[in-house]
């Protein structure tokens, strides 16, 4: 906005050929169109083509905030967390003064924004690795989270940890903490937020709540926190290596898949659904072993198998979404996927299956196609989540040390990943 | 003083005299789909599908201090329970799937409004959200957009100036609330509202009523919903010393002249003792108002994130100005160079304009005719058989009249067949039965008409006409008359 001599923040006065319109100029990435608040409190935006002239009348004035955070406020007395702050939703406020959105990391800003969990538990540590959305994540940000989780942790003050994060990739993560942590001691909650937190209506707050609660239990796993349903009563704590975004904006997105959730929680109870692990003591393992060199590919009909040779040019290993109990086109097909599959796999590539259904559990063994697979030297992985498997054969191939015991490792039970009985 | 007296003796010049300043604020349903979902935008009796419990938190405004009216519910730890229906409420009313792209059909009902308001209208707009406390937005928050500013509507005192048009959604409808729970059906959210905002410039309580009168017209000329609770009036009204008081629920404009008086002796009143605060009045049938709440503070506006921005093109607005409905002063006109009497008129616009319409185009000679075949037989046939008038449109509804229309226009039958056909039909026969007239021959009429004026020679036109309807009942009675009119001089 440079060649018109006002930006965003300042109250201009612009000329129009009918009128003149007085207003703060807000950021508006369409250079085309000056938005502006009126000061009715209205946004009008005005076709740069249409300004005959403009002044300012008053320039922005840049509150300078203290260069230096906040400190957390601890309570005493209270029982006492770690929290890990990385973005999305539910750390994203509004700048309704110049428009746009910041991130929300200052300790006291939180405790303003979540009066409520401060509230209820003393939070110790704040710590804030990074601030990105979850789409924008790699394996990198895992290992950071798993990092600053494992100090919290490792504090015999702290009880457990909760960590907010993006919704939208937010099982990548959980999935991959529940295979660093190796021998967790103490609760590790992640949870989110679906809308926004300027609304009154959000359903952060009862996130953060019952996470907070999750965290304080005696369940030494990963686990996601979140609305149970669309009532904002209660939430589910999920396995974390057994839980997935199931839709693309209701508020109770997570589901457990192929499991019962480990409890319902409320903000002042827990009521334990399933089986779950306690800290058998001793220290956590911070295992972030890790490769990149993975791939999940979703299996369509006509697929052409030599799209395997293309990722056996990067890749140490591939999760294929197969269908129904398992299945690839047959050595009868047109594009019979046997060879293929027994060539790579030959040459070194790992390769596994995960259930594109997502709910159920891989059978090779009903039809003769799927034993053609299994022959082949698939490795099928039962009931586990396709997204999990992903992580997983990153984290399996990451140790050279398990070289020769991949197939052994990728069936191992870890961290519940696996489950031998769904229930009706 | 006597109260009524000194109500009687406020003339234009009183008010004058006392600064009476007010302002009109009319929000108006659309009778479109809903504003920001695919869902039909209409309100229901039976019981609700299902119920969704919320609770409302405060939340950190822009400059960190919590809102005081949202943390003042949320400490009050209400529980919101909101009713919806499968089939006519989505995840959108429930806060649940970000809002659709505004709707297309609601919009230009809105800039139609705006357009017969003279306003203009912003090329670019966007999308608001206004925070709303008391859980009757599942989000805690109204979505509304302005669209068009600076617009007059013509009066018999002037111009009157239109500040605003909003495009808004609806609010959830309340259906009970005590100290720890309010339920809200979500029927009514997201049907859209037009907002219309006049100046604060009507000086007596006559031209506030006019001009609500001359806005309710607009509005009634373009796609609104019809009926109690589909249009909310405000009077903005203060006096001189006095703060602005804002008087709702005015559902008869009637009433406004009566409210609008007594409502200046009550700020006259409270200025004697020192007062002025504005308020929030309700006003009552019997012209009173009582107080609702203090004057709310402005109310915390921010964008809709969830939208990009609305633009509205030259383009549109042209489509839409070549389109924009006659309003009721405009017809009343038209209908009157047709040729028909006041009264007929009258009887036209109360709710049969568009049966009219449709009818004329098929047989425009006869304006007259065609007005008492959608009304004035109507009431006759009702009254004779003792049913309702709704009945006896269900019988001769408008594809009945269209048949025997079409059936004149073929010349299958005459003007004068008309009304005996209709009655035939609301007696039960079919309508290929009634128009099956004996057709008699003019020639054949003629001559019988000779025959009877011979019989009995020297009368008047009218006194023949009798026997001549004995002799053929079926006749074509205008044809009779013109006849007779030729014989009988
Ligand atoms: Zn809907």
């Amino acid at each position: 906005m440079a060649e018109l001599g006002f930006n965003a923040g300042d109250e201009v006065r612009f000329r129009l050929a009918q009128e003149e319109v007085d207003g703060i100029v807000l950021e508006n990435p369409d250079s085309s169109v000056v938005l502006i608040k009126l000061k009715s409190g209205y946004n009008v935006g005005i076709p740069r083509d249409n300004i005959l002239a403009s002044r300012v009348l008053k320039k922005y004035e840049r509150v300078v905030k203290e260069e230096k955070k906040s400190e957390v406020k601890r309570k005493k007395g209270l029982p006492v967390l770690g929290l890990v702050v990385t973005g999305g939703t539910i750390a994203a406020k509004l700048d309704a003064k110049r428009g746009g959105t910041s991130w929300l990391t200052d300790p006291g800003e939180l405790m303003r924004f979540y009066p409520e969990l401060f509230e209820m538990v003393d939070v110790k540590t704040i710590d804030v690795p990074f601030m990105t959305s979850s789409e924008a994540m790699t394996s990198e940000h895992w290992i950071k989270i798993a990092e600053s989780v494992k100090k919290m942790v490792d504090d015999p003050e702290i009880k457990g940890v909760i960590v907010t994060h993006g919704t939208d990739f937010l099982h990548y993560t959980a999935a991959a903490l529940s295979f660093f942590l190796q021998d967790l001691t103490k609760p590790v909650v992640l949870t989110y937020s679906q809308r926004s937190i300027d609304r009154a209506s959000s359903d952060a707050n009862l996130n953060l709540v019952c996470a907070a609660r999750a965290a304080l239990s005696d369940v030494a796993e990963v686990m996601l926190v979140g609305h149970a349903n669309l009532n904002d009563e209660y939430c589910h704590a999920m396995r974390g290596s057994k839980v997935r975004k199931m839709h693309s904006s209701r508020r109770d997105a997570f589901q457990p898949i192929n499991c019962e959730p480990i409890a319902k929680v409320w903000p002042d109870k827990i009521e334990f659904i399933s089986e779950y692990r306690k800290s058998p003591g001793g220290k956590t393992v911070l295992d972030t072993s890790f490769t990149d060199k993975v791939a999940l590919v979703k299996f369509y009909p006509g697929q052409d198998p030599s799209i395997l040779d293309l990722y056996a040019l990067k890749f140490k290993g591939v999760v294929i979404e197969v269908g129904g109990l398992g299945h690839l086109p047959p050595s009868e097909a047109k594009h019979n996927w046997v060879p293929a599959l027994k060539k790579h796999i030959r040459q070194g590539l790992v390769i596994c299956a995960a259930a594109q259904t997502i709910y159920g559990r891989l059978d090779p063994f009903v039809y003769s196609n799927g034993r053609e697979i299994v022959d082949a030297g698939v490795i099928f992985l039962d009931d586990m989540l396709p997204e999990t498997a992903m992580v997983k054969l990153g984290w399996v191939l990451g140790h050279f040390g398990w070289k020769g015991k991949v197939k052994e490792k990728m069936k191992e039970n870890v961290s519940g990943e696996l489950n031998e009985r769904i229930a009706v | 003083m006597d109260y009524t007296k000194r109500v009687s003796q406020h003339t234009a010049t009183a008010y004058s005299k006392i600064g009476l300043k007010a302002g009109l604020e009319i929000h108006q349903q659309l009778d479109t789909g809903k504003l920001f979902c695919a869902c039909p935008g209409y309100l229901r009796s039976e019981e609700p599908h299902f119920s969704v419990i919320r609770r409302l938190h405060a939340v950190a405004g822009e400059t960190g201090e919590v809102d005081a009216a949202v943390a003042h519910e949320a400490v009050l730890g209400r529980t919101f329970l909101y009713q919806g229906y499968n089939d006519t409420t989505c995840l959108v009313e429930l806060d649940e799937e970000p809002p659709h792209f505004v709707n297309e059909a609601a919009l230009d009902e809105a800039l139609k409004i705006a357009l017969l308001l003279n306003c203009e209208v912003y090329p670019v707009t966007q999308v608001m959200r206004k925070t709303v406390i008391d859980g009757s937005n599942t989000s805690g928050f109204q979505r509304t957009v302005l669209l068009a500013h600076d617009g007059f509507i013509e009066t018999s005192f002037g111009k009157v100036k239109v500040d605003t048009v909003c495009l808004e959604e609806d609010a959830a409808r309340i259906v009970s609330r005590d100290e720890k729970a309010a339920v809200y059906r979500l029927d009514r959210l997201g049907i859209p509202l037009v907002e219309i905002a006049t100046a604060a410039v009507l000086d007596t309580p006559d031209k506030i009523k006019e001009t609500a009168l001359k806005l309710g017209e607009i509005l009634r000329a373009c796609k609104v919903k019809r009926g109690i609770g589909t249009i909310r009036q405000d009077v903005n009204i203060s006096i001189k010393g006095h703060d602005r008081v804002e008087v709702k629920g005015f559902q008869d404009p009637a009433m406004m002249i009566e409210t609008v008086r007594k409502e200046v002796l009550r700020q006259e009143t409270e200025l004697k003792q020192g007062k002025k605060e504005g308020a929030v009045r309700n006003a009552l049938p019997s012209g009173d108002t009582e107080f609702l709440r203090p004057m709310p503070g402005k109310a915390r506006m921010y964008p809709e994130t969830d939208l990009p921005l609305l633009t509205i093109g030259r383009e549109r607005l042209n489509m839409l100005k070549k389109i924009l409905p006659k309003l009721r002063t405009e017809i009343r006109d038209e209908l009157k160079k047709k040729g028909l009497s006041e009264e007929m008129i009258r009887l036209v616009l109360d709710g049969h304009l568009d049966e009219f319409e449709t009818l004329i185009k098929i047989y425009s000679k006869d304006a007259d005719l065609v007005a008492k075949m959608v009304v004035l037989w109507r009431q006759e046939f009702a009254s004779k058989l003792k049913k309702s008038f709704e009945e006896i449109e269900g019988v001769l509804n408008e594809r009945v009249l269209e048949q025997v229309l079409e059936a004149l226009v073929k010349g299958e039958i005459g003007e004068g067949d008309i009304k005996g056909v209709l009655w035939k039909v609301t007696n039960g026969a079919k309508i290929e039965d009634a128009l099956k007239i004996e057709k008699i021959d003019d020639h054949v009429i003629e001559e019988k008409i000779i025959a009877i004026v011979r019989d009995k020679p020297g009368l008047r036109a009218g006194a023949y006409m009798g026997m001549v309807i004995a002799k053929m009942p079926g006749v074509d009675k205008r044809k009779a008359m013109e006849i007779l009119n030729r014989l009988v001089k």
